[in-house]
């Protein structure tokens, strides 16, 4: 069972339009890796972030979670979209952390991490409001309980963005560009709570430009560059000794 | 020296500015021009007398208005407006919604059907409208419930059904659902995407991101257009005077056609009207703050808050800051 890896990517295809933003990708991520996606504007990290939980939908290829199809169900070898409510219990298995954090603006900072338990999985409410101060105390925010996310500076955000995703329980958290909107004082505090998460073994996938994160953090580095996978394998390998140009020229510039 | 004077050196307080401030002569003359115009408004309203003949006291007949201010016939009209108002309103209101919902539905049969739909009410005198509703017996004498195409079950009379009440009522409702659907689907277009992907992403179905995430934010952008739209509403009931429904408008005409003193009547309803929406104005303010919730920093004071923290509030006098500034 633990060889079953937790995300697998076959021949990922994706376009927008005319734009065609990955050309075949394919990655797997074990069970309790980290894994860190590294690459110029523009590759295809973001986007294929966002297929492995069906917010945008493949054109080509195959996307497994846990060892289920996302978005799709096979039978035989005809494929079957699936119903919305399906889909909704893949994701809530899913967390994501946004670049622009989204946080719900009208919603307290408990009430943002409540919401998904409480809405979602039926989770009863003090239960989940107990749940809640846990996580806000795990990631340093217990004094903002009951804050608004418009009081709260762009890391607080993050990271209450990050207990909210934490709160359904998931078995993996997807990451897009997280610090990427933050003050440069601010990346820290985020990261920090990234790199707990990563040591108490979350499996992780971090579309990032911090290389010093990748390093720490990552069991895998992967760099992308115009919709393909370039190169992959241990940051030390990745992103001490690249043997690939273009990966030299953009860590010259990243770094 | 100089800089010492200018109150600059390390040690001491800046001085403060006191400069003489630009004068506005012609603001001058306009507020004198407006003092005189008011001046003969009230002149004529309160203290100027009738020109009738065989008739004395003002011109407005302001006896008259309080003889009729509340009278029965005045009061029952205004709670059939009140109930026009509330029925168009809540009808157009949850129509709204359901039309603005359908817009923006991947389907493009159901967001047609939503624009043919706005596209005709709203293209429509909703004046026109509210004969229709009243006429339509001459076009359906009956209504008849059953399978399409099959057998029927029941057959009503539409006369029975359609009072003028309820013929003005619908029509109010229809043509209401057709604006309310436009301010609805602005103020979900409005929530940013990332928000609706956010709620996505914690496993949320369409239906319940649109109800607890977009719809509780749009509602922020929904509601003053939305309270215009009631006040607006309140005063075209009057419109169903035209279909025999004495609502406060047909009240007030029925009055004027017996006793002829049309002008003091007509304003016996202005002052309803204008009491309606200044109560309704007030309402439209709380909830406005309500929905504000999350978006501004601190939520605005209320007026009572206002004044309040106005009576409270310590101001220190010229004096006292000047003791201040000397005291170092």
């Amino acid at each position: 069972m633990s060889n079953l890896p937790m995300v697998k990517a076959e021949q990922v295809h994706k376009s927008f339009g005319s734009l065609e933003v990955l050309r075949g990708i394919d990655l797997e991520v074990a069970s309790g890796e980290v894994m860190c996606l590294i690459g110029p504007s523009g590759s295809g990290k973001s986007t294929f972030l966002r297929l492995i939980n069906h917010l945008e939908m493949l054109d080509a290829g195959r996307v497994w979670v846990d060892g289920e199809l996302v978005g799709y169900r096979q039978e035989g070898d005809k494929l079957y979209q699936r119903k919305e409510n399906e889909i909704c219990a893949q994701r809530s298995e899913i967390g994501m952390v946004f670049q622009r954090f989204n946080l719900f603006p009208h919603l307290s900072v408990l009430d943002n991490v409540t919401i998904g338990p409480i809405r979602v999985k039926g989770a009863n409410k003090s239960e989940a409001k107990e749940r809640a101060r846990a996580l806000l105390d795990r990631v340093g925010l217990s004094a903002k309980v009951d804050a608004y996310p418009s009081q709260l500076s762009g890391g607080q955000q993050q990271r209450v963005a990050i207990a909210r995703a934490l709160a359904m329980d998931p078995k993996l958290m997807l990451f897009d560009e997280p610090t990427s909107a933050l003050d440069p004082e601010l990346v820290g505090e985020v990261l920090e709570v990234m790199q707990v998460l990563a040591e108490e073994g979350m499996t992780m996938i971090v579309v990032t430009h911090e290389m010093g994160f990748a390093r720490q953090a990552a069991d895998q580095v992967v760099f992308m560059d115009e919709g393909r996978v370039l190169e992959a394998g241990a940051p030390d390998a990745v992103l001490g000794n690249p043997s690939n140009e273009r990966l030299r020229s953009f860590l010259s510039k990243v770094l | 020296m100089g800089a010492e004077e200018a109150g600059i050196s390390a040690s001491s307080r800046p001085t403060l500015i006191k400069a003489v401030p630009p004068r506005h002569p012609w603001r001058w003359v306009g507020v004198g021009a407006l003092i005189v115009a008011v001046a003969m408004l009230l002149n004529t309203l309160l203290f100027s007398h009738t020109q009738q003949p065989h008739q004395s006291g003002s011109r407005f007949g302001w006896s008259i208005v309080s003889q009729y201010l509340f009278t029965s016939t005045v009061l029952h009209g205004i709670v059939l407006t009140i109930e026009l108002t509330v029925v168009a309103m809540a009808v157009g209101v949850v129509l709204g919604v359901l039309l603005a919902v359908m817009r923006l539905s991947k389907s493009p049969i159901i967001s047609s059907v939503a624009w043919v739909y706005v596209w005709f009410f709203r293209g429509t005198p909703v004046f026109i409208q509210i004969l229709f509703w009243f006429n339509i017996q001459a076009l359906y004498p009956h209504l008849t419930l059953g399978i399409p195409f099959g057998p029927s079950f029941v057959t009503l009379d539409m006369n029975s059904i359609l009072t003028p009440f309820v013929a003005g009522a619908i029509a109010l409702s229809l043509n209401e659902g057709a604006y309310m659907a436009e301010i609805v689907r602005a103020g979900i277009i409005s929530v940013d995407e990332g928000q609706a992907e956010a709620a996505h992403s914690l496993g949320m179905s369409r239906s319940k991101a649109l109800r607890l995430v977009v719809l509780p934010q749009a509602m922020r952008l929904i509601i003053p257009p939305t309270g215009n739209e009631t006040i607006s509403m309140l005063k075209t009931t009057s419109l169903v005077s035209a279909i025999a429904v004495v609502e406060l408008t047909k009240a007030v005409e029925e009055i004027a056609a017996q006793n002829y003193q049309t002008i003091p009547l007509l304003i016996v309803a202005s002052l309803w009207y204008l009491a309606m929406t200044t109560v309704l104005s007030i309402g439209q303010y709380y909830l406005e703050r309500h929905y504000a919730k999350g978006a501004t920093r601190a939520l605005p004071e209320t007026p009572f808050q206002k004044i309040r923290s106005q009576l409270f509030r310590f101001r220190p006098t010229p004096a006292a800051l000047e003791l201040a500034r000397q005291d170092p």
